[in-house]
């Protein structure tokens, strides 16, 4: 444990040293990452097939433009998410392609089901849609994809692989040279190792959160995290369990807080993707943008042209995947829904949801809350007065914004208004809007506080022997502070 | 009965009569009249032979019926006698647990120690605050088959569907209420094994509508007592010549890890559904022996004394302990969770007064931990749980079969009695989704109440009864309701 930490913390200070040094994203050195393969993640009892994967999960030199691989989004030390800050990231053959959505953590993705859509509601699958049928299907894309890695096709991965020597020997010593002869096999077998790796190397599941050591009895909750995790449990209030359980599912022996489903929670626009703009250019050298796909199903008269629905496309399985799930493009009813993420870690994996709309854990619960009660949205019949009893978070102002920063004219302005109902208006923290004059958020600030503190426990690299070495981000910190505050003013 | 098997017959030939006429009138192959008249008279006539051989066959099944109900009306010897019935038209019929009735006739066939049974209720249950949660459901089909193997061993067996319709997309249930061997060691002593009945209460071995009064069983006997309560196991059982009957056994256990900590919507929101929903600590965590986990086993003891005519004392009392919920890896082994349910019962029948009362009593030890683990729960597992009743019923008309029998019954329940590591669940409050059904807002019900119930079983023989009742909700006033019920048995 000891020793890999150690090596997380030395990737973590490359990646930072490439952040100031402007790539604008972490990774980039291929070499660097996987200097020492001796004591690699991979070392140790895995397979063959996942030290490989280890070696081209940092391999750069796959991409087009020499300075993306798998690591430069899912970086080892920050749970396998982004560290770009960035809603959504960087790639293509001069890194300056924005992409579709928001990088993901990949820690705890290979304990992910199967997809699987049962009476209309899904489950399970990979990627934010699961479009992919394994997490080997999944790993396949990024090499291929126009705003990543950028190649054209599955031959010129294996071009490239042919003249990245280390990567080359270790394959070859895996699967034999003959296949090299078949890119599209080769490439498949490329994926495969990439997705033992994820599935066998400890730190992808390392379950070390302090949660994680509370539930074995081997620390204590302080009263903030128990109060939030009862908030979080407690269906007339967070209700966040409902879909993020904390309790032990069939998925683990541990809690995963997910429970893979689907849902359409209506989160608003991103201005900060390119491809929401009205003219989708690159962010980095104002470059028309071209790969941007538009759904089939979305309205004509919609207000806007491109909109990301999840579920129902625009993305749809590549047609290489062997068990490609339907396409839902002509099922509306699920246009919308995104896969419900994971919250481990979720502390460490700003900005949030899957176009990367909010900054901070307390916006995103701010939202939850006021979602249908903000009186700014003009589309809410019932809005909710500002002041005691009422919304405390009007000041805010609303979430739904128009390009230009106002309150945008539709309440879900990240959907098609012919999908509105497709938003999940059935459930706590959602506060029913059908009620005359609306109620009360169901937190408040306090006990947003107090749900924050507890999510922070769910950052892995807690050692009970050293409680006060845990590492938590910023965020987590400011929660904290303002929590015992808060707790003094009591 | 009787009365009615006659006017069914004749309707019967009637129709059949009617028939045949109808099938002569449209044969266009005839064409001679007098042919066709001497055709019907021979169809009269062979109608009025068939006629009169099915009034000797009723008649003769009316000497037999006659002489089966001496038969059964004779006490049962000593070793078999379960309770003081509740009705002279009970006391007729045989209880599914004793031994199944001997042939009128001496026996010629194997089939002769073949017993078939049945009971069944159709509730229409009518909230009176929440009309919109009006249901009307054929709430139990049941049917027995029993086997005599000689004068000491018989089989006996209950297959019940519940709600009708059994399906994957159906709310019903199918499911074996008892299975088990029963053989007489000598005039006092009997063994048992199998899936067998507990022998708690009055209520869980008589279960069938005609044998209680009330619509639905009262609350006691379902949510502390979970009637009806079996278990896979083997027992002794016996009566003394001074008539206490003992019953003592080794039975499977219940199961924790069955238990639902997340509800995210109450698990009822009217009081059928509290009846139906397996809410309470043992409903929820009984395994009816469906692949049971058999790791621990439990114990049980009752005794009745039945020694005065008309009474009935007895008391009983189960320990075990339980399967529990599976700690997380790493964790310290917990301690076991020991259950120990414990009731009193009486029920005195002076002159045409039936009264009864019956308190329970549940508790399982060591679940802090468990509780602990999930605070903010709606839901967590009760230290102990409670309730009692008392009831009175008095035969105000009795008359050629018929008999009319108004009663009163005031009970109490505690599902959540007392916690440990909570300090009980959350009840969330307001109006908020009890169900996933869009706009299905309501309110979460506490886990304990006092409930007044009056109504009226009318009998219409031994084996049908019509009921009405009415029951008072002090707590959960929303459950209010009016109640009507069909139920038969034979």
């Amino acid at each position: 444990m000891a020793k890999r930490q150690t090596v997380f913390a030395a990737l973590a200070l490359l990646c930072t040293g490439i952040i100031s040094g402007g790539l604008g994203g972490c990774g980039g050195d291929s070499e660097a990452r996987v200097a020492e393969p001796g004591s690699s993640p991979a070392a140790g009892s895995e397979s063959p097939a996942a030290k490989l994967g280890f070696q081209l999960f940092g391999d750069t030199s796959l991409s087009v433009s020499g300075r993306q691989a798998c690591v430069t989004c899912h970086v080892p030390s920050n749970a396998y998410a982004a560290t770009d800050g960035l809603s959504v990231p960087l790639g293509g053959p001069d890194m300056s392609l924005p992409g579709l959505r928001n990088a993901p953590s990949l820690r705890y993705a290979s304990l992910t089901p199967p997809f699987t859509i049962v009476a209309g509601s899904a489950t399970g699958g990979f990627f934010r849609d699961g479009r992919a049928s394994s997490l080997a299907a999944q790993a396949e894309q990024p090499f291929v994809t126009a705003f990543e890695m950028a190649n054209q096709n599955a031959a010129e991965v294996i071009s490239r692989l042919q003249n990245s020597p280390k990567s080359l020997a270790q394959f070859i010593a895996v699967y034999g040279a003959d296949v090299l002869n078949d890119p599209e096999a080769a490439l498949q077998d490329m994926a495969q190792a990439i997705a033992a790796y994820e599935t066998e190397d400890p730190s992808f599941h390392p379950f070390s959160s302090k949660f994680d050591f509370w539930l074995a009895g081997e620390t204590q909750l302080t009263s903030v995290e128990q109060r939030g995790l009862a908030l979080f449990n407690d269906p007339s209030r967070g209700n966040c369990t409902a879909c993020h359980p904390s309790q032990r599912q069939g998925y683990s022996e541990h809690p995963l807080f997910t429970d893979f489903t689907y849902d359409n929670i209506g989160v608003p626009r991103n201005w900060k993707i390119a491809a929401n703009l009205p003219h989708p250019v690159s962010p980095v050298n104002g470059a028309a943008l071209t790969y941007i796909p538009i759904a089939a199903n979305i309205p004509a008269d919609s207000e806007y042209t491109y909109y990301d629905l999840g579920l129902c496309g625009p993305l749809e399985p590549a047609a290489t995947d062997p068990h490609p799930r339907p396409v839902f493009s002509d099922t509306t009813s699920l246009c919308g829904q995104f896969k419900v993420p994971t919250l481990r870690n979720i502390a460490l994996t700003a900005p949030y949801f899957h176009n990367g709309v909010f900054g901070t854990l307390e916006e995103v619960l701010e939202w939850y809350v006021t979602r249908d009660i903000n009186n700014n949205v003009g589309n809410n019949p019932n809005p909710v007065p500002a002041g005691p009893g009422g919304n405390p978070y009007v000041a805010a102002g609303s979430f739904y914004l128009a390009a230009d920063g106002t309150a945008d004219r539709f309440e879900y302005n990240d959907l098609p208004v012919e999908f509105d109902a497709n938003v999940n208006v059935g459930e706590v923290p959602y506060t029913p809007p059908t009620f005359a004059g609306g109620q009360a958020p169901t937190l408040t600030a306090d006990d947003i506080t107090a749900i924050i503190t507890f999510l922070c426990t769910l950052t892995d690299g807690f050692d009970p022997d050293h409680p006060d070495a845990y590492a938590l981000p910023e965020q987590c910190q400011a929660a904290v502070a303002a929590s015992s505050q808060s707790s003094m003013a009591d | 009965m009787k009365t009615q098997t006659k006017p069914s017959l004749r309707v019967l030939l009637a129709l059949a009569a009617l028939g045949a006429a109808g099938v002569s009138q449209a044969d266009p192959a005839t064409s001679d009249a007098d042919a066709r008249e001497q055709k019907l008279e021979r169809r009269v006539e062979e109608l009025a032979q068939e006629l009169q051989a099915v009034q000797t066959e009723l008649q003769a099944l009316k000497t037999q019926n006659q002489a089966t109900a001496a038969t059964r009306a004779a006490p049962p010897p000593p070793a078999q006698q379960q309770q003081p019935v509740q009705t002279a038209e009970v006391a007729a019929s045989p209880a599914p647990t004793a031994v199944p009735a001997a042939p009128a006739a001496p026996a010629s066939s194997p089939l002769d120690n073949l017993s078939l049974w049945g009971y069944g209720e159709v509730y229409y249950t009518h909230p009176t605050q929440e009309p919109k949660r009006t249901e009307f459901d054929l709430a139990r089909a049941v049917f027995g088959i029993g086997y005599k193997f000689d004068e000491r061993t018989l089989f006996n067996s209950e297959y019940e569907i519940e709600h009708a319709v059994s399906s994957a997309n159906d709310v019903g249930e199918f499911e074996v209420e008892q299975f088990y061997i029963d053989r007489l060691l000598s005039d006092q002593v009997g063994v048992r094994a199998g899936l067998i009945l507990m022998p708690f209460g009055l209520l869980n071995e008589f279960h069938e509508p005609t044998n209680f009064y009330g619509v639905q069983r009262n609350f006691v006997e379902t949510l502390i007592i979970p009637s009806t309560w079996r278990e896979g196991g083997a027992a002794l059982h016996g009566e003394t010549e001074f008539g206490l009957a003992w019953n003592a056994g080794i039975t499977s256990d219940q199961d924790l890890s069955k238990w639902n900590f997340a509800p995210e919507f109450p698990q009822y929101v009217t009081a059928l559904d509290l009846e139906d929903n397996d809410v309470a600590p043992l409903q929820a965590t009984h395994q009816e022996l469906a692949l049971a986990k058999g790791q621990h086993l439990a114990q049980y003891l009752a005794l009745n004394y039945n020694g005065v005519p008309g009474l009935k004392v007895g008391a009983s009392i189960f320990n075990g302990k339980l399967a529990t919920v599976p700690a997380p890896p790493n964790a310290p082994v917990p301690d076991d969770q020991h259950l120990t349910l414990w009731e009193a019962h009486a029920r005195w029948m002076p002159g045409n007064f039936d009264i009864s009362a019956l308190y329970a009593h549940g508790a399982i030890t060591n679940l802090a931990a468990i509780n602990a683990e999930n605070p903010g729960s709606p839901n967590p597992i009760p230290s102990s749980f409670l309730g009692y009743y008392g009831q009175v019923a008095y035969t105000a008309w009795n008359r050629g079969g018929y008999r009319f029998a108004p009663f009163v019954r005031w009970e109490h329940y505690n599902m959540g009695a007392s916690y440990e590591g909570v300090s009980g669940p959350v009840v969330p409050t307001g109006l908020v989704p009890v169900s996933a059904a869009p706009g299905d807002y309501g309110y979460w019900p506490q886990r304990f109440d006092r409930v007044w119930t009056f109504g009226a079983n009318y009998y219409l023989g031994p084996h049908l009864v019509l009921k009405v009742d009415y029951q008072s909700f002090q707590v959960n006033t929303d459950f209010s309701r009016y109640d009507l019920g069909l139920g038969l048995n034979f």
